[in-house]
């Protein structure tokens, strides 16, 4: 954290002032959640499914620096939170504080980063035990590591209190005598108890109203100056990502999409699902409504069974087409024919009563011919309709011809019910490198040369090793890519 | 915007009667929305916007209830109506009615035919057991049959015979019950941008992804091709990609059908891509009102700048940030004293704001005005309550900076207590009118 009205961008003084070594160095992490998995299940045969909540996230913080996790709900970012502090234990991968794997560590060696490492958690409401005073709250994790006497514990709960912004006489008052502003104060308090580090800050401030909320950040911002420490704060909010934060991480379904300094990743976003999400946020401004901006389409895939390749590639407005597609059809269009698709592999395309009017089907609705495409397929006579009907209802351009003759066989072959037949015509003609290759977290071109902390890798084909499209063919196959290992 | 006011608040009062006093949810609100337009309303958690927007609908419950005040709608066909059957000029001015004063079943007909509601949680507002499809085409059954009912006051559209009335009401609901409302809910669900509408209508709400959910329900409110569409935080609950989405869609199906929307979040940059007019509501007032610039460029009520000054800046990270000091009031009335709500938080409260403001104009703008007296009077040392006034920390510049100082809320301070009461007893012998 950085900006002080006293000495203003701070930023490139703690840069170097602060040790080379990163404080905490996450490698590879992986946290799969199994489904599916109680004796039960297993006694019945099912197998268990894996939410792949965290899928081979590396990344390093660096002393005395705020390193922002941002994402939307759901991409993993409070669990590798939780992980990387060992509150949950891994399925992959090692996490490195002080150059110690935290998951190797013996009893006493584990006691100590417990104490190094807090965190403050988002819902001021539920994170504080109703029953318990504000003093045992916040003493509790002194007695648990049996730390000075109980009178040392409470002159220190005491000066916490004064710390964050309470008062020490408040000691023996209970959480829900304090507003959400003051009990996430507590929660602070409790995280410092022990003199930790460092801390990861989950959405410290997402329960909060704004203007309480402005209270809390600075709060962090003048804790961090005055007992060094080096935060790992976990947002969905862009705008406190980037008033708070030196470095940035944007998490996309269980892996990194880009790291970068805030200030380049905010003005020079490299991966398009970063600059989507950037165009995304309204800002609070006159100016806005006038602001043009791309939305994206679709949502987040499930985790459960993420798209190939990049993960991203289900919503990418800049899906790398084959370089013979590339120069005849739309990015829009290319993107129709890949959600057809996608839609056929899926096999969500009902075939039992397609409308050739529109989109009823009603059987009240007299005169509305509609087509059931029986268990062997269609009449071959009622493949022409069918195939017209669906070009209608599925895609929003027309295609230029030749386009439009492989789209129709694939449509002709959905109208035999030969499903993976369609999907393959389709593959065969559009198959991105998107779809087949994960891109690695790689450093972008231009920055390779600079320090560790103006770094700015990025995972995206369209940069780095991947980027000319032409050298697609040498791209070496998913099974040798970094994440494989 | 056509410039034609379409709903008029005046006045409006909603208190809950709780175990632990009485809570003014809404205290003395006036608001003119004009047809076509989007009213944004603003605040922070707590400061009344739903109960304002609930007010609004008459969907009010216990132990909440609407005191005081009128809310006025243009409709001339139902003002009409009212007249013949010998309404006086209480109930309708021949333009105007006063909602409040219809009966409780002429209100019910006019939910979803003139007015629609969508919330934060699409789930809530969704049988988990009924498809999609079922539940819009249910939707607009209803409409249907509200409209066919010879008694119903809404002759907007006939389009659905007594005939059809009187069989829909006699036999069951069953799976979708036309054609024709089936038909109309896969054109609502495309509508609102579900693709493959006619698979999805098939679904059940679990089967749809929290985005599409929201865009369901706002086809289901579409259903009855309401006047007034009154949003409820819509996009709260949503990721920022989707957000983005759902606002689109919001702007598309305003442009397209010229209805009314009263749009109530607490993100200012929601506001702000949205909005052609917005109110700023705190304790239960609407502190600040205008045109989106009056408010975001021109704010008066030190609230107002405040809450603009909290939201760090997306494009540039700026200095530290300028907190409002302190916490949203309680609303409980005996703890409202007749003062401005704002001036324990506030870094000008002055001598005069120790009596309740009433709204004043704003120079400059037609629609702008403020409940704060800095609209006319000079903020100077000389008139400044001492600090300290209303506890040791209310007035503190910045928490953060003076750490060891107590916010609002916990204050011990004996002064501001009897002062509390005190005060309380004069804000219920006036009613809490404006003076
Ligand atoms: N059912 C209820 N019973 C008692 N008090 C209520 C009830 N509903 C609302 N209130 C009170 O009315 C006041 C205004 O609440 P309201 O829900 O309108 O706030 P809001 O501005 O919508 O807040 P948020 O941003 O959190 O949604 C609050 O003090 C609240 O506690
Ligand atoms: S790798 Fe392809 S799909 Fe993924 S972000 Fe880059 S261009 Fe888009
Ligand atoms: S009326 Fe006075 S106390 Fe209230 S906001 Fe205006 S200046 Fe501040
Ligand atoms: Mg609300």
């Amino acid at each position: 954290m950085t900006a002080n009205s006293s000495e203003p961008p701070s930023r490139t003084e703690a840069t170097t002032r602060a040790d080379d070594s990163p404080l905490v160095s996450v490698q590879n992490l992986e946290k799969y959640f199994f489904e599916n998995d109680s004796l039960l299940d297993r006694l019945l045969g099912s197998d268990p499914v894996a939410v792949r909540a965290v899928d081979g996230v590396s990344f390093d913080v660096y002393r005395g620096e705020t390193l922002g996790l941002v994402g939307e709900s759901g991409c993993g970012k409070s669990t590798t939170g939780e992980t990387l502090l060992r509150l949950q234990e891994p399925t992959g991968g090692r996490v490195e504080f002080d150059g110690r794997n935290i998951y190797d560590l013996g009893r006493s060696k584990l006691n100590a980063f417990r104490r190094d490492a807090q965190v403050v958690f988002q819902d001021p409401f539920s994170s504080l035990d109703p029953r318990m005073t504000v003093g045992s709250i916040v003493t509790q994790p002194l007695e648990i590591h049996d730390v000075g006497t109980k009178a040392d514990r409470e002159d220190r709960a005491r000066d916490l209190l004064e710390r964050v912004g309470l008062s020490a006489d408040q000691l023996d008052r209970y959480p829900h005598e304090f507003s959400g502003g003051q009990r996430q104060r507590i929660g602070i308090a409790r995280a410092l108890a022990l003199e930790p580090e460092f801390l990861v800050l989950d959405e410290p401030t997402s329960a909060l109203d704004v203007s309480v909320q402005a209270q809390v950040l600075n709060l962090l911002d003048d804790l961090q100056d005055e007992f060094d420490l080096t935060y790992l704060l976990i947002s969905h909010d862009l705008s406190v990502i980037r008033h708070v934060c030196d470095r940035v991480a944007v998490m996309y379904l269980g892996e990194l999409a880009e790291v970068g300094p805030v200030e380049t990743l905010f003005e020079d976003p490299k991966h398009p699902y970063t600059r989507a999400l950037l165009e995304s946020v309204p800002r609070a401004s006159t100016d806005e409504r006038d602001r043009d901006r791309e939305t994206l389409s679709g949502d987040v895939p499930s985790p459960r069974d993420p798209p190939s390749g990049c993960r991203f590639r289900t919503r990418c407005p800049q899906v790398i087409p084959p370089a013979d597609v590339e120069d005849e059809l739309e990015q829009s269009t290319y993107r129709q024919i890949m959600n057809l698709r996608e839609r056929i592999e899926a096999r969500e395309i009902t075939l039992e009563e397609v409308g050739v009017e529109g989109s009823g089907r009603s059987e009240n609705d007299a005169g509305e011919a509609t087509l059931a495409v029986g268990e062997d397929g269609l009449d071959e006579s009622e493949i022409p309709a069918f195939v017209e009907t669906m070009k209608d209802r599925l895609l929003a351009d027309e295609l230029p011809a030749g386009h439009d003759e492989i789209v129709t066989d694939a449509l002709a072959e959905l109208a035999r019910r030969n499903w993976d037949g369609a999907a393959d015509r389709l593959r065969e003609e559009y198959e991105s490198v998107c779809e087949r290759v994960d891109p690695a977290l790689e450093e972008s071109g231009d920055a390779r040369e600079s320090g560790y902390r103006r770094r700015h890798p990025v995972a995206c084909h369209l940069y780095g090793v991947g980027a000319d499209p032409t050298s697609e063919t040498q791209i070496p196959s998913p099974s040798s890519n970094a994440d494989a290992e | 915007m056509s410039d034609e006011e379409l709903l008029r608040i005046e006045g409006l009062c909603t208190r809950f009667f709780t175990e632990n006093g009485q809570v003014n949810a809404v205290e003395n609100l006036d608001l003119t929305i004009d047809e076509g337009e989007v009213m944004g309303i603003v605040g922070e958690s707590g400061s009344g916007k739903s109960v304002t927007a609930l007010s609004l609908i008459d969907l009010v419950e216990s132990p909440g209830r609407i005191t005081d005040g009128r809310i006025w709608f243009r409709a001339p066909d139902i003002a009409d109506e009212l007249i013949e059957s010998g309404a006086d000029d209480e109930v309708t001015d021949g333009d105007f009615v006063d909602l409040r004063k219809l009966s409780e079943e002429q209100r019910r007909s006019l939910r979803g035919s003139r007015f629609s509601t969508i919330f934060q949680d699409p789930m809530s507002s969704f049988n988990p057991s009924i498809t999609v499809g079922e539940q819009i085409a249910e939707a607009v059954e209803v409409q249907r049959r509200a409209r066919a009912n010879p008694r119903s006051l809404d002759a907007k559209a006939q389009r659905y015979g007594l005939g059809d009335y009187v069989l829909s009401t006699v036999l069951p609901s069953k799976k979708y019950v036309t054609g024709a409302s089936r038909d109309r809910a896969v054109e609502l669900l495309e509508l609102v941008g579900i693709p493959d509408p006619v698979e999805r209508a098939d679904e059940y709400p679990h089967e749809y992804s929290g985005g599409m959910l929201q865009r369901a329900m706002i086809a289901q409110a579409l259903a009855g091709e309401p006047e007034v569409l009154v949003a409820d935080e819509p996009t709260t609950a949503l990721d920022v990609t989707i957000q983005a989405q759902i606002l689109d869609l919001l702007s598309k199906l305003q442009a397209e059908t010229g209805m009314t929307i009263l749009l109530i979040t607490h993100n200012l940059g929601v506001i702000a891509r949205m909005c052609d007019r917005v109110g700023v509501m705190y304790a239960g007032e609407i502190v600040e009102r205008g045109t989106l610039e009056d408010v975001f460029d021109h704010p008066v009520h030190p609230y107002t700048r405040g809450l603009l000054g909290s939201v760090p800046d997306l494009e540039g990270a700026g200095g530290r940030l300028q907190p409002i000091p302190g916490n949203v009031p309680s609303l409980l009335d005996h703890e409202m004293p007749d003062r401005c709500y704002f001036a324990d938080r506030c870094p000008k409260a002055m001598d005069e704001c120790l009596e309740h403001p009433p709204a004043f104009d704003v120079e400059g703008s037609e629609y702008h005005t403020t409940k704060c007296y800095l609209a006319t009077t000079e903020y100077t040392e000389e008139k400044a309550l001492p600090d300290g006034y209303f506890d040791e920390a209310g007035r503190a510049a910045d928490v953060g900076e003076e750490p060891s100082e107590t916010e609002t809320g916990i204050g011990t301070g004996t002064d501001s207590e009897t002062e509390t009461e005190t005060e309380a007893d004069s804000v219920q012998s006036d009613g809490g009118e404006p003076r």
